[in-house]
């Protein structure tokens, strides 16, 4: 189960986040429980793989939105960082910020589930 | 309205389109306490649900990038469509460039990611508001059948181009469509309507100046601004020849009033005003159809703002005065008073004695006559009431019954109170309606006829034989005496056409058993000849002109004298 103490010390900004849900924090921890299934964090995954910046900057782009409006501040950092270089269609290694970025999935996904 | 909402717990309906869940769920609880929510994943879902038009959407909430058709696509599909431009968009966005282009795609306002609820609120809140005023204001702008201004709209836009563009020589023209409930009438109403639309269309295209502004004012008449021109024939007349030649269209004649080089400190309702008042001179007129609105009219025009202005103060401080003239019974070897008739004198305490032809047709025109009426049927059955306490008789009066008074539902217990507060019966008060009031309404004037006479009151048909008589008329209102128009006792002596009319009528009446009131009676010779022909009440200067109650009274005391 996650709890606003577990997304606490994952670094979320859990005040910000309730409060956007109208301090309903049974809802917001719901929506947070939904975030791991975004299906953007593959498509980005998949694009960048595949070298397709345009589709990656789409789902980068797309996949801040939600992480900003859920407070779930580690994430929505490094998605905002990749999402601006992907913007310019910077040719990088987008691998690292990547993999980064699916840790924190992971991460989150572990502390939904237990 | 909003009071109405609040009351009834109408909570308005917002549309929210994102393909992300979590984004949808967030926003749906920010606004779900004051407004009914749905939600649509992509702009295609969007389009069908904004299409129902039983939802009514209030606003649409639309993030940009979505699959199948993106928010873009969906403002450009919305612009395209008459009814779904009117719902206000707020775009849903984290990008700065999308928020310019999509204002400029007709977006209303946009929210940026991640939302702060008191933000979102306060946007949707102020966007549903301008919305709704300006749908108010677009509704009540233009008028529904041509599209042209209304009136009042009209009246802020000259305003406001006043203050920019003080300098040009402005006219004010008044434009009518005359005879349109003709055109109704005869064609219908479909026809009158595409005849109004017309003309709306073609005004501009014929005057075609770069500051012209067209209303329409009212069922049949526009309001034109524009330069000014030195005439307008020419425009009326082209004008009314396109009006002619378009598709199924009836012969169409307009009428112009114009107030040419206006004076800009006179502000614009008058102007109108001015224009209008020449255009009546000429409504209906097949000579002239052309009235430029000029010195005298405007003097006449003030004279009778002057009149209207001073009616109800002289109505309470009984500056008008009742005077009575006598009626005489012929049928004996004596005449003998019989009845009188009130007939109402203005005396101003500035002008002076007024004619009341010239304030009678003002006071038709504009309603006055209604109130004035009243006055003098009080004033008339007081004056009764009087003669009959002091000499213990009584003395019939007539009074007037204007078009107007027909419509009023309350006349016949108006009256009949008259007669109650006065301790008089139906007989003592003569009401004479005149024959121009059956081609108004017939119907009602039967109806309000046989009521009154049901109560015991006498119908007198007034100025008979003055205006469209009509046999049908005679046969369909049950009047109780016939008033011969003055004009035919005048002629009667002179003109052979006039004896005989005043003959044929004289036989109808008799045939109907209907008693003539000759009025306009001079000379013994027209007392001589109507006697002859069987008339039998006489009315006019040969006995007395119309004179103020104090001097009434020795018409009665001469009579109560022979009596003796």
């Amino acid at each position: 189960m996650i709890t606003v103490e577990k997304l606490n010390e994952f670094g979320a900004d859990t005040k910000d986040g309730i409060s956007r849900c109208m301090g309903m924090e049974s809802l917001y921890l719901k929506l947070v429980g939904m975030a791991p299934d975004e299906k953007n964090f593959d498509l980005l995954k998949e694009s960048i793989e595949e070298n397709d910046l345009d589709r990656a900057f789409e789902a980068a782009h797309a996949l801040k939105g939600v992480m900003a409006n859920l407070s779930l501040t580690p994430v929505s950092e490094k998605v905002s960082e990749i999402t601006e270089l992907l913007r310019g269609r910077t040719e990088t290694d987008y691998g690292p910020l990547l993999n980064e970025i699916l840790d924190l999935r992971e991460k989150l996904k572990e502390l939904c589930a237990d | 309205m909003e009071e109405f909402r609040k009351k009834n717990e109408l909570k308005r309906r917002v549309l929210v389109v994102d393909d992300e869940i979590i984004n949808r769920e967030i926003l749906r609880n920010i606004i779900s306490q004051d407004y009914e929510v749905y939600t649509a994943e992509d702009g295609e879902q969007a389009l069908a649900m904004l299409s129902n038009s039983h939802m009514n959407f209030s606003l649409c909430l639309l993030d940009l990038l979505m699959p199948k058709m993106d928010g873009f696509e969906l403002l450009e599909r919305l612009k395209e469509n008459e009814k779904l431009r009117r719902i206000p968009v707020i775009v849903l966005t984290s990008e700065k460039d999308a928020e310019v282009k999509a204002i400029r795609m007709g977006a209303a306002d946009f929210i940026t990611k991640p939302y702060i609820p008191e933000v979102v609120i306060a946007r949707v809140e102020r966007i549903i508001e301008l919305s709704e005023g300006q749908r108010i204001i677009s509704s009540t702008e233009r008028d529904h059948l041509t599209n042209l201004y209304t009136k009042d709209f009209f009246f802020t836009y000259i305003r406001q181009i006043e203050e920019y563009q003080s300098e040009t020589a402005i006219d004010a023209v008044v434009l009518n469509v005359d005879h349109f409930n003709l055109i109704n009438e005869c064609y219908g109403r479909k026809t009158g309507e595409e005849v109004l639309r017309n003309t709306a269309r073609l005004i501009p295209e014929v005057f075609n100046d770069a500051i012209e502004i067209v209303c329409r004012a009212e069922d049949s008449v526009f309001y034109i601004y524009c330069k000014h021109h030195d005439n307008y024939e020419e425009l009326s007349a082209k004008l009314q020849d396109l009006l002619s030649k378009q598709e199924n269209s009836p012969k169409v004649r307009v009428s112009l009033g114009v107030y040419q080089n206006v004076e800009t400190s006179v502000d614009v309702e008058t102007r109108y005003d001015r224009a209008r008042t020449a255009s009546k001179q000429v409504e209906g007129d097949y000579t002239n159809q052309i009235y430029y609105y000029n010195d005298e009219l405007h003097k006449k025009s003030i004279y009778e703002e002057r009149l209207i202005g001073d009616f109800d103060e002289s109505i309470a401080n009984k500056y008008f005065k009742v005077f009575y003239q006598p009626k005489y019974d012929i049928s004996g070897n004596e005449p003998r008073l019989c009845s009188a008739e009130a007939l109402i004198r203005w005396n101003h305490p500035e002008l002076g004695m007024i004619s009341p032809g010239e304030f009678v047709p003002l006071f038709e025109r504009n309603g006055l006559i209604q109130k004035l009426d009243r006055f003098v049927w009080e004033e008339a059955a007081a004056q009764i009431k009087t003669w009959k306490e002091t000499y213990g008789k009584s003395i019939p009066v007539s009074v007037n019954v204007s078009r107007i008074d027909i419509y009023d539902l309350k006349l016949e217990e108006r009256l009949q109170s008259l007669l109650g507060n006065n301790g008089l019966t139906a007989n003592e008060l003569l009401l004479e309606i005149t024959e121009s009031a059956y081609a108004d309404d017939a119907k009602r004037l039967v109806e309000m006829v046989n009521n009154l006479r049901e109560r015991g009151f006498r119908i007198e048909m007034d100025d008979f034989g003055s205006g469209y008589s009509s046999l049908n008329m005679l046969a369909s209102i049950p009047v109780d005496i016939l008033k011969l128009d003055m004009k035919f006792v005048q002629n009667m002596l002179k003109d052979e056409k006039s004896l005989k009319l005043v003959k044929l009528i004289m036989d109808i009446a008799g045939f109907l058993n209907i008693p003539v009131v000759a009025e306009g009676v001079e000379e013994e010779n027209q007392i001589k000849l109507l006697k002859e022909m069987g008339c039998r009440i006489i009315q006019g200067y040969y006995f007395s002109k119309p004179v103020p109650p104090e001097e009434f009274v020795k018409f009665i005391e001469r009579e109560t004298e022979r009596g003796n």
